[in-house]
């Protein structure tokens, strides 16, 4: 495992405001606020693939029943997630589960240190949360073809699934195969830009991850936990 | 308005593959087939402003029974989209309307330039489609306060609409219902990034979207 001062892919970063309207700063000073104000019991953290999550209907049926928060942030590199909880939103909140989502934005970043990053962040949510179980999800294939993105992303899994058991309170959890078709393609019904999932898309991820919380949740006992299932 | 060539912003320019994954051209090419396959009414075309009304269920509710195809390519800019539309995207397809909702992501250019290559849009629309009407969505204001790219953003919008103005061919739509809340923010109940629509910020834009397309369906075609 490459060692954090060694890997760029686990070195805290923001995000610059190229463009000039501030909206990186903005989101994150919004999730901070929700941390003052909310009691999260599920924390979903990550990049665009999280983000979307909560805008389609999904979100509202199936995790906001659970008292979750959505920390996503599109375009966000392990480095940005890494600074963003450091820098606030971690704070007030003690959340049973974290789901953690992101490495596919990580272009200038080898496989290794891609994982190296996912495992830096994962380790400082369990340092915070020490009660907490952290689920990492799989980097998903990318392009309608196979390409070298896909390659690397597999490997960035690979790596997490040998990696993570040594946090002790990690899985990982892997939907990838649901997404490639026998030919190698991936379909635009799953994935409109062959990147973001659509709304089917996100149904498939969303059942395995569901149940995996409501798993985690029953497991942390809990009054509130009976009007749920 | 800045000529063409010295316009970088109406120069057809494709998106260059920087990621190695192929998903702009890829989109390109679906978008092409679409275009052999399907008899569209109504074709919108622009960056993910126009992608993401396609994920969304008011899409199925008000646009589909119009017989819509969507060519929204998320982080286009005018130049992109002009490329794609002189590449394969306007042909074999007869639509009456063509809604194009472009300029956001436009960085690095003037107000005029961006404007310049709305207006190269425009032109090349009705170059392919003589008979088509082309409606031109306003830019929404974006960013959470008060910023520079709203400035930018408004100031497109008054120069394309000045422009648009004189044809018979191309009408100026703004679909911005009030974004901009009287303390200057926008909510993110509106836009979740301060750029993006949530399902409730598309509703306030769709519908009188919906009404104005219908109403240019229902005039008889235009020479």
């Amino acid at each position: 495992m490459s060692g954090d001062d060694l890997n760029p892919a686990a070195v805290p970063q923001p995000v610059e405001d190229l463009h000039g309207d501030g909206r990186w700063l903005a989101q994150h000073a919004r999730f901070v606020q929700e941390c003052k104000d909310g009691e999260p019991e599920v924390l979903f953290v990550g990049d665009s693939m999280v983000q979307l999550m909560e805008q389609y209907e999904i979100w509202r049926e199936m995790f906001s029943p659970l008292h979750a928060l959505n920390f996503g942030l599109a375009g966000d590199t392990t480095c940005n997630v890494l600074w963003r909880l450091q820098n606030g939103e971690l704070q007030n909140i003690r959340p049973k589960a974290v789901v953690l989502w992101v490495g596919t934005n990580n272009h200038g970043h080898t496989a290794e240190q891609v994982a190296g990053g996912i495992v830096a962040i994962a380790q400082l949510l369990t340092n915070r949360l020490p009660k907490a179980k952290i689920v990492v999800l799989g980097l998903l294939p990318r392009g309608e073809r196979p390409n070298p993105l896909r390659e690397k992303n597999a490997a960035v899994n690979r790596l997490l699934c040998s990696w993570l058991p040594r946090l002790g309170q990690a899985s990982f959890l892997d939907v990838s195969k649901e997404f490639v078709h026998a030919d190698g393609t991936i379909s635009s019904q799953d994935m409109f830009d062959y990147l973001h999932l659509t709304s089917a898309g996100y149904r498939t991820l969303a059942k395995p991850l569901l149940d995996l919380l409501l798993q985690i949740l029953e497991e942390t006992p809990e009054d509130r936990r009976a009007s749920l299932v | 308005m800045s000529a063409e060539a010295s316009n970088p912003a109406a120069t057809p320019t494709p998106c260059e593959d920087a990621q190695g994954d192929g998903r702009w051209m890829s989109q390109h090419v679906r978008f092409v087939s679409e275009c052999k396959e399907r008899e569209p009414d109504v074709v919108f075309v622009g960056d993910s402003l126009v992608q993401l009304m396609h994920q969304f269920g008011i899409w199925r509710q008000l646009f589909s029974p119009l017989h819509c195809l969507n060519f929204g390519i998320g982080g286009d800019a005018t130049q992109h989209v002009l490329w794609r539309l002189s590449n394969g995207e306007l042909d074999n397809i007869s639509p009456k309307v063509v809604v194009l909702w472009v300029g956001t992501n436009n960085h690095g250019h003037t107000a005029e330039q961006i404007a310049g290559g709305i207006m190269a849009i425009v032109q090349l629309i009705h170059n392919k489609l003589p008979h088509a009407h082309t409606l031109v969505l306003g830019v929404l204001p974006r960013g959470r306060m008060p910023n520079p790219l709203r400035e930018r953003n408004a100031q497109v919008n008054k120069l394309v609409q000045d422009a648009l103005s004189s044809l018979s061919h191309a009408s100026f739509f703004n679909v911005d219902p009030g974004f901009v809340l009287s303390d200057g923010s926008i909510s993110h109940q509106d836009m979740y990034d301060y750029l993006h629509l949530t399902a409730h910020g598309y509703q306030a834009v769709c519908e009188p979207l919906h009404a104005q397309i219908k109403s240019l369906l229902e005039k008889p075609a235009e020479n």
